[in-house]
């Protein structure tokens, strides 16, 4: 990796002067606000969560709460419906990645790694649809969803997710690197069009997969613009949608510590999913070029 | 080569058509739609429209109301992309040259990607609640500034928004550039250290060139997340007060999906948003191409 060999090469030169020693104290002070700065609203979420009740009128603002109990979870659990709302959350975005991956990874490897005509315009196509802001799409998307009857249902909610465009480019970027003789040597054992995604390329490109698969989750998980149209009945709403109810159903005196509550359990499955697979992301994302090549 | 070409075409088709379908029915054909849609008077409620031409391109042009919301994204664009890019961009660096415990800075780094957005919206709804006790007027108060109504202030309500769309921009910038800067050959670093080029020179001099096609993806891909803005809007100030912190995205929301439902007009409104988005990558497309010609030439120098 280049960081170990960075890091070779500098200890050949043990440079210690005063300014190295500034520079690196700036560095880790620098990192140590950064990081302070990332976790500062999730340590919010948790300091008021687990504290007293708060609301507008009587607010602390002590890093630590004045007294810890978990009284506001069921409260909030049961006030945003966030059993429900999980369930859906969850399988929705399940039903999601699995569809994307399910039309992402053939298309990708007919787009990476065979030769027919038209193939660079279709990909230019597909890339075209990246810029396509998910706002343009929605009202178009509401209209069709409505006639075919699946407003306010499940499907309605999955359906428009199934192809990802993204995740297309960026698998095609991964597989376009399997050497071709790779390819040509699994034809000339008569491995087919079928077996040599089976066999070959799919078992290489598991990093950019599971990069695609939990980018995927992730953004269908926090998806709120489509739920907000669709998700009419309380019954079907996403996890966000539960949480923006709640707040909006609070009115003008919420309890802080509730929404709280809320906030932390709808944020615990993307946390728990991306601390899961965060190795494997900076993988993903780097052997795809994509930060060289965009 | 030439045998590759004669592979069936029935099972390249096969390959490629859930996909296909999938953007067809779901991304292009609604944006075609959507620009046919532009054109009429059609409303979510009503059972029948009318195609009024550039009706609605013109009532865009001399609406005050989008004016503000073009204008207040504009600056919204600004005070989220730049700081995020530069904040992004040192904490990159900074973490790239850290020997132990480089994952467990990562994954902290990582985290306001994965955050819900709705979520931490309403943490920072009372983090910058008017309460003076509320956290943002404690330490507005430690340097003597008097407690503000954050979120209920024409002045300052955008800039919050801001804040919390820039903590999370700021994040994926981080990873962009992380992932970036694995693609400057060993070689050229350790060139570098062999001629002791260090500090400010080796940064302004060999990283940030060879960064310059990051830069170019960077800028371009977060102004474009940046200008979709709408969940933190709608969780904090619902556009207000008196629309000081609507933006465009907010306002079409607004168009399309309540008062009198003008989908006819709203459609139109993302229309004109696509253009811009569409103008922006192709000329980020172009400076990219342009900045990585520049890299490879002076790699291979």
């Amino acid at each position: 990796m280049n960081a170990s060999g960075v890091s070779v090469v500098s200890r050949a030169h043990p440079a210690i002067s005063p300014g190295r020693i500034v520079s690196t104290g700036l560095r880790w002070a620098f990192l140590a606000v950064g990081i302070g700065g990332a976790f500062l609203p999730f340590w919010w979420m948790l300091r008021t969560a687990v504290g007293p009740p708060q609301n507008v009128l009587g607010l602390s603002s002590s890093p630590l709460p004045s007294d810890v109990g978990f009284a506001a979870f069921p409260r909030a659990f049961e006030a945003a419906g966030l059993g429900p709302a999980l369930a859906t959350g969850i399988g929705v975005s399940i039903a999601i990645t699995f569809l994307q991956l399910a039309t992402a990874i053939p298309a990708a490897y007919a787009l990476g790694c065979l030769r027919f005509r038209g193939r660079a315009v279709l990909f230019a196509v597909i890339l075209a649809t990246l810029l396509v802001p998910p706002q343009i799409t929605a009202i178009p998307n509401y209209v069709t969803i409505s006639a075919v009857g699946l407003a306010d249902t499940r499907a309605g909610l999955v359906l428009p997710f199934m192809t990802n465009a993204a995740g297309i480019f960026l698998l095609r970027q991964y597989m376009i690197t399997i050497p071709p003789a790779l390819l040509e040597a699994a034809r000339m054992d008569g491995l087919g069009t079928w077996r040599t995604l089976r066999a070959i390329v799919l078992p290489l490109s598991t990093p950019a997969i599971a990069t695609v698969a939990t980018f995927s989750f992730l953004l269908s998980f926090n998806e709120y613009l489509w739920p907000l149209l669709v998700a009419r009945s309380p019954g079907i709403a996403t996890p966000p949608l539960a949480l923006a109810n709640l707040v909006s159903a609070s009115g003008g005196f919420p309890d802080f510590a509730q929404l709280s509550a809320a906030a932390l359990i709808i944020s615990l499955p993307t946390l728990f999913v991306f601390i899961l697979a965060q190795r494997r992301l900076a993988a993903g994302i780097t052997g795809t070029g994509v930060g060289a090549e965009g | 080569m030439n045998s590759v070409f004669q592979r069936p075409g029935w099972r390249v088709a096969a390959l490629l058509l859930p996909a296909v379908v999938g953007l067809g029915v779901f991304t292009i054909a609604p944006a075609l739609v959507s620009a046919f849609i532009a054109g009429t008077d059609k409303t979510l409620t009503g059972p029948s429209f009318r195609w009024v031409g550039t009706t609605n391109f013109r009532a865009a042009l001399h609406d005050p109301d989008l004016a503000q919301a073009v204008r207040n994204t504009v600056a919204y664009c600004l005070i989220t992309v730049v700081p995020a890019v530069v904040i992004g961009l040192g904490l990159a660096l900074a973490a790239d040259r850290v020997a132990r415990g480089r994952s467990l800075i990562r994954l902290a780094l990582f985290l306001p990607v994965s955050a819900n957005l709705v979520a931490v919206a309403v943490v920072f709804s009372y983090i910058f609640s008017a309460n003076p006790d509320a956290l943002a007027n404690t330490v507005a108060g430690w340097f003597g500034i008097a407690p503000v109504d954050w979120l209920g202030n024409t002045s300052t309500a955008l800039p919050v928004v801001a804040l919390v769309g820039g903590w999370r921009l700021a994040s994926f910038v981080f990873v962009v550039y992380l992932a970036g800067l694995t693609t400057i050959p060993v070689s050229v670093r350790e060139a570098a250290d062999v001629d002791g080029i260090h500090g400010w020179a080796r940064l302004r001099r060999i990283t940030l060139p060879l960064l310059a096609p990051t830069t170019v993806f960077v800028a371009v891909f977060a102004t474009i997340l940046t200008l979709q803005t709408f969940e933190t809007v709608a969780v904090l100030t619902q556009g207000g007060p008196l629309g000081s912190s609507t933006t465009i995205v907010y306002y079409i929301y607004k168009a399309g999906f309540t008062g009198s439902f003008r989908i006819g007009y709203a459609s139109m409104l993302a229309l004109l948003l696509l253009v811009a988005v569409v103008l922006l990558g192709v000329i980020g497309a172009a400076v990219g191409r342009w900045a990585r010609a520049r890299v490879a030439r002076e790699v291979t120098l």
